[in-house]
């Protein structure tokens, strides 16, 4: 019987600092024993347990897509305990991992339809995951039109900057980032997400909607999306909560009957207007 | 099924017999209280009791448990040792309100899935044997209301009745029947069953505190925002003494302690009555008040559960009834959301 509870140990490989105010760090782990990143085989859009021995762990989605081998990356802010003794390491610290948890972004529901990502500051993270993976290789037929709307506060705090560049210089995909409050060097778009997704208009023929950001944007971009056509069933997202457990034994996610860690993090919103408004 | 017929005078022998090779957890008085306990050489366990203070469930999820431990190396702190050992024990005297919490914390903790390896560890080791209320142990008892009954062998291995001049032992499960040895070789005959299911029948009939459990579902599937939640959290103290006392509530923390250069991950009760239980680092509370928490215990015992594993998470003990320092009552609560 594997006890769920016991991470796999990770070395910190690489540290990378996102943004300006430099408490957004993305930590690339290796696994310390080599056959363990084989059972950590994850989907985009679960979420792994950060977790280090003295402090506790932390619930944070993961930014890597499965597709990019020989590592897993976490993209975490600095904010309680655990985060902050992570955002203090250097890399070759050892620590431990928990996951892969959660359900997944819906990668079958996605086939073959028009993909419309939102995302809002920080809350990008597992959106990058699924964005890397859908553009890999021949994953790329698989979908439909890829259309992505990015926003931060301002352009300091974008995160994945190369990245976003790269995939700018695509073809194959509809990139549009923005930012509330550009500055003298930005020269892109400056607007919030909702203005920008209503400007952007994408088509609601075929199309699912991810959408991940904070509170604020999520309720400013859903009636835009509702104007646009999309029926809540192709409307997706994820929700966080308090987590310690991880694996719905530990009584604090739940969202009436659903635990966020197990039956969620991912819901559409057909299916979150059946849950409690508790979250 | 084995059964037998074993003197009245004989159970706590049996249960010191055990006691010489087994971890045996009976009930022990212990101040004003009923607890149960590992039984210490020359220690009597007390089998006259009428249910123990605190829900056994501890034998399986104790207060505090380690889970691991771990050490500090040049490169960090690093795992070292899984801490999950358990001995073979037998949980002697186990009233059946408690043995069917069992039944329900495996459901949860025992999942194809997500296996709980520590909850599962002490349980696999562990035999059952229940002591049925002959008699309602007190006003406040509600099982039958919550599909136990005083006389049932629900979660048991063995099940040990009353039935005047001897104890009718019935062994249950082929675990249970491992123990058959401890109980002499007297073979019951068809009296002594007859007059267990008539003792059986007439238990159940005596306990008179009634609740509709089972109406209420489909009431709390369309009620989470009736007014009706704002009339239970006015006096709660947020104690959690409720929860604590509960078989069935097992909802936990997990934390780390470090001593010097090694630390110990360990995991301790919680409770869904405190506010720190769902508040996030951001500040926000998904639960921000005791209103909420409160329609959390409730829904999750009388919904949620049964929307899980098609079960109540409650076995009418009564222990939160009667525990309660401002006497919020469980039973009023189900029989007032049964008339919204």
């Amino acid at each position: 019987m594997q006890n769920p509870y016991i991470p796999y140990p990770v070395v910190v490989d690489k540290i990378i600092t996102e943004v300006d105010t430099k408490d957004i760090k993305t930590f690339r782990f290796k696994f310390v024993n080599p056959d363990d990143e084989q059972k950590y085989a994850y989907i985009p859009g679960q979420f792994g347990e950060l977790s280090i021995y003295g402090k506790g762990e932390s619930p944070i989605g993961i930014a890597s897509s499965p597709t990019q081998k020989g590592y897993v990356e976490f993209t975490v802010q600095k904010a309680g305990v655990v985060t902050s003794a992570l955002h203090e390491m250097e890399e070759g610290t050892m620590m431990g991992l928990r996951g892969p948890l959660g359900n997944s972004w819906p990668l079958e529901f996605l086939e073959g339809k028009n993909i419309v990502i939102v995302g809002g500051g920080f809350a990008f993270t597992t959106l990058r995951s699924l964005i890397n993976y859908m553009i890999f290789g021949d994953n790329r037929k698989r979908f439909g039109n890829i259309t992505v709307i990015y926003g931060a506060r301002n352009p300091g705090l974008l995160l994945y900057k190369d990245e976003l560049i790269e995939w700018q210089k695509r073809s194959d995909l509809n990139i549009n980032v923005t930012v509330d409050k550009g500055d003298a060097t930005w020269k892109g778009r400056e607007g919030f997400v909702p203005a920008v997704c209503k400007e952007v208009a994408p088509s609601k023929e075929n199309a699912v909607a991810v959408i991940c950001g904070p509170p604020v944007m999520i309720r400013f971009t859903l009636p835009v999306f509702f104007d646009l056509g999309f029926s809540k069933e192709n409307i997706i997202t994820s929700l966080e909560m308090r987590m310690k457990c991880g694996i719905g034994k530990c009584g604090r996610c739940n969202v009436g009957s659903k635990y966020v860690c197990k039956d969620g993090p991912v819901f559409s919103l057909a299916e979150l207007d059946k849950l409690t408004p508790e979250y | 099924m084995e059964k037998r017929l074993i003197k009245k005078d004989a159970l706590a022998g049996i249960a010191k017999k055990m006691a010489e090779k087994l971890l045996v957890w009976a009930p022990v008085k212990k101040e004003d209280n009923i607890l149960f306990e590992p039984l210490q050489k020359n220690a009597e366990p007390n089998f006259a009791y009428l249910n123990s203070k605190n829900a056994p469930k501890n034998v399986f999820f104790p207060h505090t448990e380690t889970m691991m431990k771990y050490t500090r190396t040049p490169k960090g702190m690093v795992f070292s040792a899984e801490e999950n050992k358990a001995n073979e024990s037998v949980l002697f005297g186990v009233r059946p309100c408690d043995a069917h919490s069992f039944a329900l914390l495996d459901k949860l903790f025992d999942q194809e899935k997500y296996k709980d390896t520590y909850y599962i560890t002490k349980r696999q080791s562990t035999t059952v044997i229940s002591l049925a209320c002959v008699k309602p142990p007190y006003a406040s008892c509600f099982c039958t209301s919550v599909d136990g009954e005083p006389v049932s062998s629900e979660g048991a291995d063995i099940l040990l009745t009353d039935i005047g001049s001897d104890y009718l032992a019935e062994f249950i499960t082929p675990k249970g029947e491992k123990l058959a040895g401890y109980f002499g070789d007297t073979k019951a005959d068809a009296t002594a069953e007859a007059k267990k299911n008539d003792i059986a029948a007439k238990a159940k009939e005596a306990i008179n505190s009634r609740i509709p459990a089972h109406e209420i579902k489909p009431i709390l599937d369309k009620n989470f925002d009736n007014p009706f939640w704002n009339t239970i959290h006015g006096k709660c103290l947020a104690c959690g003494t409720c929860t604590y006392l509960c078989p069935t509530c097992h909802c936990f923390d997990i934390s780390d302690e470090v001593k010097g250069s090694d630390g110990i991950r360990i995991r301790s009760w919680d409770s869904c009555m405190f506010p720190m239980f769902t508040r996030e680092t951001s500040g926000h509370n998904p639960r921000s008040s005791q209103k909420e928490r409160w329609r959390q215990r409730t829904m999750h015992k009388f919904k949620y559960y049964v929307d899980m594993f098609n079960a109540i998470a409650c076995v009418g003990c009564g222990r939160c009834v009667m525990s309660c320092p401002v006497n919020i009552d469980i039973r009023k609560i189900v029989e007032d959301i049964s008339k919204l």
